[in-house]
């Protein structure tokens, strides 16, 4: 367990390239204790801030530190105290569930009747004690996924990454998955790293977020505070020509965006749901739906990522 | 059951860092090749050439006047050891072709480089393997029949003059085992495809057996010899255990340089493909 309130990982001005591509551009943040969400579309820059925090990559510029150490220098130090659920298959295919994880104990360091004994109890904790010595070429992808997860606890880490582990899942698999890391995160207390692009499941588990969008770091917080009542949100619907209406809006200082059923409306600072009755009225629109909504995480993303919203 | 309600306990000691972080890696590998019977059966017919040597030394000191036919000298070790080069290749294709290949199929390889462990140990782990296989056919028979030359014919090996076979023994052995297994592993690093890795072993080391032939006996370059893999390792142990019989028309310093040059290049090879990130420019 770490110390809740200071970051287990901190990263400044950290630049990273593959080659003549540069996938992090002088990042900076700070991961807490705690469930964290790391947001972003595909090539962000997700991925490769996990992989720099294993030392699998060496910054070209900034400095990144995991529990006061550094990863590019001290990488085994790091790595033992990380457990890393990789977004692609990850498995020995000849063995079965339980050798592999046992195995992945004992490379973390643990002795091999500890490794054992704890590969089984976490292939029961992620629901696979009936299949455990079945071998895992011949598991379904939710049950791959699930080794993964095992494989990433058995040694009990300080933090745990997982990169996108919902990837392949039905829904029900996905809604498995998520109580499961949600358990681990709430009444286990691990500290973890969920990395992904689907929104809901990182609002489901973590409290706080970090937004990446092409390389940077567009927005980071708790997701209390970043989908907080700043500003008043409304969704509508209008009858008659909406274009006017939504200029006139926008000259005002309000936000909008296209919703599943009409706009979304974010208002000007210090106004109420009048500004719009009377910008309806002045466009010769009617307003047909009404309804107060607060800023979710997707808003917060959007806005993050510059998409959607017209201001 | 909702499945978090299982049990899950914290482990409170920090697994320490291991002195030999690579051992788990090769007890691991070695079970999963020794579980299958087919490489049971390899291993035991490697060790026939063992059995006729032993046979061989039984005869002589049974009728010392066969001693003249089947000479029971230092050449008998780098005869056999010679003829244990082809065992080597086999275990290699059989057990090597997909130490590194299925690892980067599957993606294992970042279960292994997402753990406490360097690049060199996940390759010293693998390099283990193939090392274990090929010496229990090079350096454990060669040895034991040293032994047993002792035992059965101490008035032939007891000698003073013969004190350097045991050391011959085990270079010689070591040399075989580490430039078969550094090729198999490397060939291993390049391809995603056990199949494909095990023909490329296959054609590096038997195609270019079958190279230096054609170009020795048909075109008629002497040169060619240092082309084959198998012909420089035998050209070492001629030199080592004093074998005179088979010269090579080429200086006896170019078969070592090439076997040199060749693990070099292995060791190039493993260097760029084992990683945990693929990094394309």
């Amino acid at each position: 367990m770490t110390d809740v309130g200071s970051p287990l990982v901190e990263f400044q001005d950290l630049t990273v390239s593959y080659g003549l591509v540069q996938a992090l551009s002088g990042v900076s943040g700070a991961f807490p204790a705690g469930p964290t969400g790391l947001l972003g579309p595909n090539g962000a820059g997700k991925t490769t801030l996990l992989k720099t925090l294993l030392g699998f990559l060496a910054p070209d510029r900034g400095r990144m530190t995991a529990f006061g150490l550094d990863p590019t220098t001290q990488p085994l130090e790091v790595r033992r105290r990380i457990g890393y659920m990789p977004e692609t298959d990850c498995h020995i295919g000849e063995m079965t569930a339980a050798s592999f994880v046992a195995f992945a104990g004992e490379l973390s360091g643990l002795p091999r009747d500890e490794a054992i004994s704890r590969a089984h109890e976490v292939l029961y904790y992620v629901g696979l004690g009936e299949a455990r010595y079945r071998r895992v070429d011949t598991y379904s992808t939710g049950m791959k996924q699930r080794v993964k997860l095992a494989q990433a606890l058995v040694h009990d880490p300080d933090l745990l990454l997982l990169d996108e582990p919902t990837n392949g899942l039905d829904p029900q698999g996905r809604e498995a998955m998520l109580t499961l890391i949600a358990d681990v995160a709430g009444r286990r207390q691990m500290s973890l790293i969920l990395c992904s692009h689907l929104l809901r499941d990182v609002e489901r588990v973590c409290e706080t977020v970090i937004v990446m969008n092409q390389g940077q770091v567009a927005a980071a917080g708790t997701i209390a505070d970043l989908t907080g009542p700043k500003r008043a949100v409304y969704d509508l619907r209008v009858k008659g020509d909406p274009a006017a209406f939504l200029t006139d809006l926008k000259d005002k200082g309000c936000e909008w965006r296209e919703g599943e059923d009409g706009y979304r409306v974010f208002l000007a600072d210090g106004h109420g749901p009048e500004l719009i009755f009377t910008t309806a009225r002045e466009c010769g629109v009617q307003v047909r739906h009404l309804r107060p909504g607060a800023e979710s995480l997707e808003d917060v993303f959007l806005r993050a990522l510059g998409e959607g919203t017209q201001a | 059951m909702p499945i978090y309600e299982q049990a899950y306990r914290r482990y409170e000691a920090r697994a320490p860092l291991r002195p030999l972080r690579f051992w788990p890696i090769t007890r691991e590998a070695l079970r999963l090749i020794l579980a299958k019977r087919v490489f049971i059966f390899l291993l035991l017919g490697a060790w026939i050439p063992f059995v006729v040597r032993v046979v061989q030394i039984y005869v002589v000191t049974r009728f010392p006047e066969a001693n003249r036919v089947l000479p029971v000298d230092g050449r008998l070790f780098g005869e056999f050891l010679n003829q244990q080069i082809v065992f080597t290749v086999f275990l290699s294709i059989f057990g090597g072709a997909g130490l590194i290949a299925n690892d980067l199929r599957t993606g294992a390889i970042l279960a292994y480089l997402s753990r406490p462990l360097t690049r060199r140990d996940y390759v010293l782990g693998k390099l283990g393997v193939l090392m274990g296989l090929n010496l229990a056919v090079t350096l454990v028979p060669s040895l034991l029949l040293y032994l047993i030359g002792l035992a059965l014919a101490p008035e032939l090996f007891v000698k003073w003059e013969l004190v350097w076979i045991g050391p011959a023994v085990v270079f010689q052995s070591f040399l075989i085992a580490l430039s078969v297994s550094l090729l198999a592993l490397a060939v291993s690093a390049l391809s995603r495809s056990a199949r494909v890795a095990g023909l490329g072993f296959v054609g590096l080391f038997i195609g270019l057996e079958i190279v230096r032939g054609v170009l020795v006996n048909i075109a008629d370059r002497p040169e060619a010899h240092v082309l084959s893999l198998q012909n420089d390792l035998r050209v070492v142990g001629n030199l080592i255990f004093g074998i005179t019989e088979h010269g090579v028309p080429v200086p006896p310093v170019y078969p070592p340089v090439v076997l040199v040059l060749v693990a070099l290049g292995c060791l190039a090879v493993l260097r760029a493909r084992v990683r945990a990130v693929e990094i394309v420019t």
